[in-house]
């Protein structure tokens, strides 16, 4: 017995993969890569494990292992080398190893992004709850059942409520005797706002609603640990997939305007019931809520006005927290229960972005730190010394693979790596199913590609003397993928070329100008925060190769997933949360940056393709 | 060296182009010549543009070589010889939108290829058209709208248009974003065009 164990030890390494926290058991001859696949977590492999494709870069926080093979001495600078940073494909454990599996690296095919940083926040909640122990009523002390309750709430607990929500006042009397006189009673600033039996989880409700996902999050109130998250497509998108085209929705037909509410809190309340189920609770049991979202997703949820949010000068309805009932939102948890609003900050940048920089803590540092969450809208916020600018991009849909000939959203069979490897294509494709198209971050790799191979020039221009470039409909484009049985021909055509240079260089003249406006430049960046479901999976390093992020050494970056869903929770556990993200919208200086100075050069400018400085409006060389 | 100007333009070779312009001017060449040799760069420019060689920094690069040309040239120019304009031509992006990289570049293919352009810039209100109109008697008006939002703006400017009484006197186009047929159709304009080369040939055909 003793021996087998030992025998087992000597054989198999533990390896920690972080920072997702799976642990598995690696054998001596086995790669890191094919042990990651045997326990079913996905690492990137466009090549087939033959360290060509430097998608599986992985870091060796601790633990010995194989000597570099040659392929990733090609991949990685020896700086990065001593760091640890190896290629999953080629490394093989030689102890117990402990790893750091960057976002970029994996293939989730979870695509509704829920996960993000856990949050180490305090738990100082909103509510607080208290166990009473009511005495019976009888003739001789006939006094009337809320009194009975405040007075002994009060008496035991040194409370002063005064209050008692009237949907808990219109069960008090049958509750408390069913429950035979002993209770869990929640409060929220001296009002009773449920009643539930001794002893019941106080449980509360983040949202992030998205304009294309909402995440949801069940969590325990009283420790602040998640029970349980999932996502869904806001079932919105079929009024449009961009907000300005549900916000003509509703300027079209008045009746749009309620639809859409109804139909995103169907969505919210159908998420509430499925994540109780998950943990054998019921939604009455969810005593708060907080919900963040994008400016025009928070107005439809609680039917203010759009219209004005998509004209010039894109003004908000209100900007400060909000704290309504969940029975007046239409929520249905528990009914005198509140759910709270974080802030907005301008017409185009909203509650979301605060969760950003609410749960990445980049508001307190002194920075310059950039924040970006990539989508339709690109938000960006520069944070320096207390202080934070914020501007919104109108990147347009390519990175949803809207307006891409062969772009889709990145499901199934949507390529989402791509390389070129001695004039041979290889991708992959999420979920690995046979390819149907390309998604973003298969979008801005082909392009980095095709620009390292020389088939796209700095200007964008496909070229016409390669093999895979072929002349369609008048129209240049690269062919990725050959038509066969079971899929059709996937190409970049010149348009979706130009499609992307746009897109990016919104984003590259939002990052650029905000520089510029608080008199820094590119190499005073300490950090760049990337949110969002995009910014998770795309590779960072083909977004410097096209000069969509500027030009920075790879660990500039930091990759945090749904940052604002995390910033949700937080604000749902901690009271300190919520005031410090009214503390960052007022410290929030919103810029309409197209009004910038530079603006129109440096949009120009960064159309182009590859790795540069620009500087008020000039491209330069990098050093 | 007939023609070298055009190259260096159409390449993009600004250094080469002010420097044949210099010795052009030092020769004595007519001003007037010179420009027409710097339009006909410019024309291939737009031409490659629209083709999908070049893209938005070249078209801008351009711009710029032809406006540094302009200003040598200038102050030799016979103040009698004026340009021959093909016609007037108003564009501007529509009340409530701010978008205009793409009217500026209908903008400058309707200069390049010989026309008149009065550019009333961004975010203008119908009142602004019809008062240009007013002024200049320009037969074609340009409306331009990136969001879907401005469709509303191009109707209502339209019809301003319409109410002042000037609906016969001028030609309408709307282009930028998502327009079709339908939204030709909703605004009460008389055409829409999908890229900037559209609007050229709208406005030849209209003239």
């Amino acid at each position: 017995m003793t021996i087998i164990s030992d025998l087992d030890s000597l054989t198999n390494h533990i390896i920690d993969f972080e920072p997702i926290g799976r642990t598995g058991k690696c054998h001596d001859n086995e790669s890191i890569l094919a042990c990651a696949n045997r326990i079913g977590l996905g690492i990137s492999s466009v090549c087939g494990e033959r360290g060509t494709c430097h998608t599986c870069r992985i870091q060796i926080l601790s633990g010995i292992s194989s000597e570099p093979a040659p392929s990733e001495i090609e991949a990685f600078s020896p700086q990065e080398l001593a760091d640890g940073w190896r290629l999953a494909c080629q490394v093989y454990p030689h102890g117990n190893c402990r790893l750091n599996i960057p976002a970029e690296s994996m293939t989730t095919a979870q695509r509704l992004q829920v996960e993000g940083l856990e949050a180490t926040v305090t738990p100082e909640p909103v509510i607080k709850a208290y166990h009473l122990r009511l005495s019976v009523p009888s003739l001789d002390d006939p006094q009337a059942d809320a009194d009975r309750f405040l007075e002994t709430l009060n008496r035991k607990y040194g409370q002063h409520c005064t209050r008692i929500d009237i949907d808990v006042l219109r069960t008090i009397s049958s509750r408390l005797r069913a429950l035979n006189w002993e209770c869990h009673a929640t409060v929220r600033n001296e009002e009773v706002i449920a009643i539930g039996p001794w002893p019941s989880r106080q449980l509360g409700l983040a949202i992030d609603l998205g304009t294309t996902k909402i995440a949801g999050y069940l969590v325990d109130l009283s420790n602040g640990r998640t029970l349980a998250s999932q996502g869904l497509i806001n079932p919105q998108v079929s009024y449009g997939d961009d907000i300005i085209s549900r916000i003509s929705a509703v300027i079209k037909s008045p009746d749009s305007g309620a639809t859409l509410k109804r139909l995103a809190l169907e969505a919210l309340n159908a998420l509430a019931v499925s994540l109780c189920a998950g943990i054998g609770a019921k939604v009455e049991e969810i005593v708060d809520a907080v919900v963040v979202g994008n400016t025009a997703m928070h107005h439809l949820l609680l039917g203010l006005s759009v219209e004005q949010l998509a004209l010039s000068p894109f003004t908000p309805v209100v900007r400060h927290a909000l704290d309504i009932k969940a029975r007046e939102a239409g929520l249905h948890i528990a009914s005198g229960a509140f759910v709270h609003f974080l802030p907005n900050i301008a017409g185009f940048i909203g509650a979301d972005h605060i969760g950003v920089l609410l749960a990445t803590g980049i508001s307190s540092m002194e920075g310059p730190v950039i924040a970006l969450d990539i989508g339709t809208n690109t938000e960006l916020s520069l944070v320096n010394n207390g202080k934070i600018m914020a501007v919104s991009c109108a990147s347009g849909p390519a990175f949803e693979g809207g307006h891409i000939k062969h772009g889709m959203r990145a499901t199934r069979g949507a390529i989402e790596r791509f390389r070129i490897k001695n004039n041979e294509v290889q991708y992959q494709t999420v979920d690995e199913a046979p390819p149907v198209g390309i998604c973003g971050s298969g979008i801005v790799d082909t392009i980095a590609q095709l620009y390292l191979a020389r088939i796209v020039d700095e200007r964008g221009r496909i070229k016409a003397d390669h093999p895979r470039v072929r002349t369609d409909n008048n129209e240049r484009e690269f062919v990725l993928v050959d038509k066969q049985k079971r899929h059709p021909t996937i190409t970049i055509t010149q348009r979706d070329v130009r499609e992307l240079q746009l897109a990016k260089a919104a984003i590259r003249t939002g990052i650029q100008l905000l520089l510029e406006m608080n008199g820094f430049s590119e190499k005073h960046i300490e950090q760049v925060v990337i949110a969002g479901a995009f910014g998770s999976y795309i590779d960072i390093s083909s977004a410097v190769t096209i000069g969509l992020l500027p030009s920075l050494p790879l660990h500039f970056f930091r990759q945090v997933g749904n940052a604002a869903g995390m910033g949700a929770k937080m604000a749902l556990v901690s009271l300190a949360k919520r005031k410090e993200a009214q503390d960052i919208a007022s410290r929030t200086h919103y810029v309409e940056l197209t009004s910038a100075p530079n603006f129109k050069q440096t949009f120009i400018e960064t159309n182009r393709i590859g790795r540069y400085r620009i500087n008020h409006g000039r491209k330069e060389e990098l050093d | 060296m007939s023609g070298e100007l055009t190259k260096a333009i159409a390449e993009l070779e600004e250094e080469e182009a002010l420097k044949l312009t210099k010795e052009k001017l030092d020769h004595g060449e007519e001003p007037q010549l010179i420009l027409d040799e710097s339009r006909s760069g410019m024309e291939i420019v737009g031409k490659r543009f629209s083709e999908g060689t070049y893209f938005l920094p070249e078209l801008i690069f351009s711009a710029e070589i032809f406006k540094e040309i302009t200003e040598i040239v200038k102050p030799r120019l016979r103040k009698d010889v004026q340009t021959k304009r093909l016609g007037k031509v108003i564009i501007g992006t529509v009340a409530g939108d701010i978008h205009d990289i793409g009217k500026d570049i209908v903008v400058f293919m309707l200069d390049v290829n010989g026309f008149e352009v009065y550019d009333l810039g961004v975010d203008v209100p119908p009142k602004k058209f019809v008062e240009k109109i007013k002024e200049t008697n320009a037969p074609i008006v340009g409306l331009s709208g990136f969001l879907t939002l401005a469709f509303d703006s191009m109707k209502e400017t339209v019809d301003a248009i319409k109410a002042a009484g000037l609906r016969n006197k001028v030609k309408i186009m709307i282009g930028g974003g998502q327009i079709d047929e339908e939204i030709k159709k909703y605004t009460g304009s008389d055409a829409y065009g999908k890229d900037a080369m559209v609007a050229v040939s709208l406005a030849k055909a209209w003239l």
